[in-house]
This record gives structure tokens, C-alpha cells and sequence, in this order.
């Protein structure tokens, strides 16, 4: 086949991009590990991640310059190199948010809580986690059906952050725990919410790369057909 | 107040997009629909001898714009280029049917003459081909066999003006033609034929034979050259046809003997960045050809 060099080196880029997703998804599950049983030294095992995560973003990127300035892609060799370059900036950000949230949990290692609102932070935890790892999934199998089922997945993220910040904004009489972790846990609140768009933006980039439409255009189209059928 | 933009204002996804609203309206149809058409051409088919070389293309030249064509060698583009303004039937026992309408005329119609229609549709070959005259006679000649009866020093000047040479001969008219360089002879040959007005310019690999540098003057040439005239070009450099071209088409032959013909035709951005089919995709990712 014509362009083998070529080739190999967007098969290896891509081969980067997902190892780089497998180490995100470590520290993720990580994260949630130590939410889940206060562990602030398995959360300590994730400082310093973030200034990796950015080396690593910087050196696929460099990559995807070169090729770009090499070998001129076009047509879907352009829209792999657009799309490489989209999800290691989903992953850098993703693996920074994971970054902070475990200095949360280690500097309020030993604070009082509110058990209510760790409760429905835990389970925000573990859903931005499963939206993330799904995303990756989908951008590695170019799944295009299921990357449209990924923003419903990522509706109940969204619920658990308007449940999360009630509880902040509205804590119990004598509860709500100490008022450090509380700051600390509005800021994680937040973190996860972006961490599942950040999944949902990776399994939709899929979208992108298979039919060159963007996921929202494709979403509309779809629903216009179910609409006409419907009408039909 | 808010001013509408001029095209050089705008973004090129903007003009884009509009184009594409433009198509939509026409609830389907051709690219390019809402613009104004330069060629028409239908079910052209053309033939050396028994051979069929190209089948059945069917296509829409918009006025004022550079239209590419592309495909591996010997899928028929030079060929079909060549039906444009009749060149192709100069060859011994090479012929073409079907329809090339320029404006209301019919190129082929029995009442049209072959040298009227090869002096309103133009063509640039590969090679630089100056004739053994000077500059200056080199884009008069034309005119003047035509019968051009206005200011010829004013004429050949517009002409070297618009083929982007004019600065670099003005003080040397005199001069043979052969003395330029490649580049130079190139565009020399691009205003010899813009000298006899044609409506439509076509171009066989015109920087094919040229260096970077000339390849890049010919390149913002053409950009120029599309506010007056209708381009049609055949590349085999794909990154010059995705950098100079508005629509592109994409001529291929699907089986070995087979005839070429016109596999899919776009606006450029959609056949560089997302063409609709396989083996266009294969082509402009040089995965084979």
C-alpha cells in the first residue's frame, strides 16, 4: 500500500493517544478509590500527574505538527490528525481536574464530613469515571452509535452536580461538615462535571472522524429522521 | 451600520457555507447551483478510435472559478480537458459525443467552428511552448490573426498585467520569448492567451515542468485570473488543487480497459476534507494512484 510510512506513523500516533487514555483512566480510578474510602495516600499517588500529562499531550502534539508539516494529509488522514489533537487535549485537562481534586482530598484528609453530600460526591466520582472510560472506548472503536448515548449518560452526572451543590448551598442543621471540605468539595462538584463532558467530547471526536460531522450536527440529523418517520 | 463583506473579507468557510446553502436550496442538484455557469457539459463521451477513453461526464463549470480535476494517470482527464475547446478531435481518429454548452452555444453543434470556440475557450499545455518571436509579439500574435483592430501595445500590456509578468519584461518586449525562464514562459504563454479575450481558460498541468518559486506565480496567477475567467485545470498535485481550486473533480477508472470517468465532483473543501466516496478518500490520501 502506498504511503506505508505514513500510515505507521498515524497507526503509532493513535497507538500514543489510547496509552495516554489507559493512564488517565489509572488515575481516575485512582481518584475514586480514594473518594470512596478517604484515602488520601492513594490520592497522593496522583500529585505531580499533571505536569506528565502535559509533557505528553505537548509531545503528540509536536507529532501531529510534523506530520501535518510532512506528509499534507487530507480527507479522513486530516481528520484522524484533528482529532488526535482534540482528544490529548481532552485527556491533559481531564488528568489536571483528576490532579486537583486528589490535592482536595489530601489536604482535607481528616476534616469533618458531610455524609450526605460525600455520598452523592462518590457517586458523581464513579459516573465521570465510567463517562470517561466510555468515551475512550468509543474513540478506539470508532463506535458512533454509542457516542450518541454517551451525553444521556452524562444527564446524570449532571443531576448529581445539582444535587452536590444543594447540599453546599443548603447544609443540614449541625451537619454540612467543616467548612474547608465543604469549599473543597463545591471545587470537586465542578471538577467531575468537567471530567464527564471531557468523556463525552472524546466519544463524540468519534463521530467526527468517521462521517466528518460534527457530533451535534449528527445528533439533529438524527433526530430529524426519527421526527419525519414518526410524522411519516 | 453593518456592511456586507467582500469576498476577500470573509472567512473561507463563510463563503463556503453560503455556496453550500446555495445547493441546498436547489433541493439537491449540482454544485454550484445559485452561481453563474460557465460550461454546461453533458453525457461527454470521448473516443481514439474504438477506444473509449472518458464515459459519459456530466458536469457544471462555474463562471469565475478555478474547477480542478484530478485522478490517477490515464483515467481521462487531459482527454476530457481537451473536449473542451476541441482540441482532442485534432488527434487522428479521436472524436467525442455528447453536449459542451458554452453560454447558448453548443460547441459541437454542426454550425459551430472549431477556431472561434479555441478562441473563446483558451489552454495552457505542460510545457511552456513560446513561439521563436519576441515578448511582445508572442502575446500580440494572437490578436492580431483575430483580427483585433484596437491598441495593441495597450492590449499586450493588459495581458502581460494579468498573467503577472508584466514587471519583470516591460523593459525587454523586444526580447525573444526563449530567453525567459520556465516560469516566465509559462505565464508568457498564459497571456498570449488571455490576449485574445477568451471567456474560458484551460489548463494541463501548467506548473507541472516549473520549480517551486514559478509554481507558486502561477498558482497566485490563476487566483487573479479567476475574477475575469472561468479556469479549468488538470493537476496531479493534489495540494495545489485543494489550494487553488473552488470545486474539484475526481476522474477515475473503475475497472483496468475500462473507460474514465467522472467519479464525484464537489465544492474542494468537501472532496479534501470529506469526500463522499471510498476510493476519492484513497485517491487524496495517496493511497493509491
Amino acid at each position: 500500500m502506498p504511503r506505508e510510512t505514513f500510515q505507521q506513523e498515524l497507526d503509532g500516533l493513535v497507538s500514543d493517544v489510547l496509552d495516554f487514555g489507559e493512564e488517565v483512566k489509572d488515575s481516575l480510578e485512582n481518584m475514586v478509590r480514594a473518594m470512596e474510602g478517604r484515602d488520601a495516600g492513594a490520592a497522593r499517588q496522583e500529585l505531580g500527574v499533571d505536569i506528565r500529562y502535559k509533557t505528553w499531550g505537548m509531545d503528540i502534539e509536536r507529532e501531529c505538527m510534523i506530520l501535518q508539516a510532512r506528509q499534507a494529509p487530507v480527507a479522513r488522514d486530516l481528520r484522524l490528525l484533528y482529532t488526535v489533537q482534540s482528544v490529548t487535549n481532552h485527556l491533559v485537562r481531564s488528568g489536571t481536574l483528576c490532579e486537583h481534586i486528589c490535592h482536595a482530598i489530601v489536604d482535607t484528609e481528616g476534616c469533618e464530613r458531610d455524609e450526605d453530600l460525600e455520598t452523592a460526591l462518590v457517586e458523581m466520582a464513579r459516573t465521570a469515571r465510567n463517562v470517561f472510560n466510555e468515551g475512550l472506548d468509543v474513540f478506539e472503536n470508532r463506535d458512533i452509535e454509542r457516542a450518541r448515548d454517551l451525553q444521556a449518560k452524562d444527564d446524570k452526572v449532571d443531576l448529581l452536580y445539582s444535587e452536590s451543590m444543594n447540599l453546599i448551598a443548603n447544609p443540614t442543621e449541625g451537619g454540612g461538615g467543616a467548612p474547608e471540605w465543604r469549599m473543597r468539595a463545591a471545587l470537586m462538584v465542578h471538577y467531575l462535571e468537567r471530567i464527564s463532558d471531557h468523556g463525552v467530547d472524546v466519544g463524540g471526536s468519534a463521530v467526527f472522524l468517521v462521517t466528518g460531522q460534527r457530533i451535534e450536527d449528527a445528533m439533529q440529523q438524527y433526530l430529524d429522521r426519527n421526527v419525519d418517520q414518526d410524522a411519516g | 451600520m453593518e456592511t456586507e463583506k467582500t469576498g476577500r473579507e470573509r472567512k473561507v468557510s463563510e463563503v463556503s457555507r453560503d455556496q453550500r446553502d446555495a445547493r441546498k436550496k436547489g433541493d439537491g442538484a449540482a454544485p454550484g447551483d445559485g452561481l453563474t455557469l460557465g460550461m454546461k457539459i453533458q453525457d461527454l463521451s470521448a473516443f481514439y478510435g474504438s477506444f473509449k477513453a472518458v464515459t459519459d461526464v456530466s458536469i457544471d463549470i462555474q463562471a469565475n472559478k478555478v474547477t480542478a480535476l484530478i485522478g490517477p494517470s490515464g483515467c481521462g482527464k487531459s482527454t476530457f480537458i481537451r473536449c473542451l475547446n476541441r482540441m482532442h478531435e485534432v488527434i487522428p481518429g479521436a472524436r467525442a459525443e455528447g453536449h459542451v454548452m458554452l453560454g447558448e452555444q453548443d460547441i459541437y453543434a454542426k454550425t459551430s467552428d472549431p477556431v472561434v470556440i479555441r478562441r473563446r475557450v483558451g489552454m495552457v499545455f505542460q510545457k511552456p511552448n513560446p513561439f521563436s518571436k519576441s515578448i511582445y509579439e508572442n502575446v500580440a500574435w494572437g490578436a492580431r490573426i483575430n483580427g483585433y483592430r484596437g491598441d495593441m501595445d495597450e492590449l499586450v500590456e493588459r495581458s502581460l498585467k494579468h498573467a503577472a509578468l508584466w514587471e519583470e519584461v516591460k523593459d525587454r518586449l523586444k526580447e525573444s520569448g526563449h530567453g525567459l525562464s520556465g516560469g516566465q514562459q509559462q505565464r508568457l504563454c498564459i497571456a498570449r492567451t488571455l490576449a485574445v479575450e477568451p471567456e474560458v481558460i484551460l489548463m494541463d498541468e501548467p506548473a507541472s515542468a516549473l520549480d517551486p518559486v514559478s509554481t507558486q506565480k502561477i498558482e497566485d496567477t490563476m487566483d487573479q485570473l479567476k475574477q475575469d475567467y472561468t479556469v479549468v485545470i488538470v493537476t496531479h498535485n493534489m495540494q495545489q488543487a485543494a489550494r487553488i481550486s473552488d470545486y474539484t473533480g475526481f476522474f477515475y477508472i473503475e475497472n483496468m480497459g475500462d473507460p474514465g470517468q467522472l467519479w464525484e465532483f464537489d465544492e474542494t473543501e468537501k472532496m479534501f476534507s470529506n469526500p463522499e466516496r471510498k476510493e476519492t478518500e484513497d485517491y487524496v490520501t495517496g493511497r493509491f494512484g
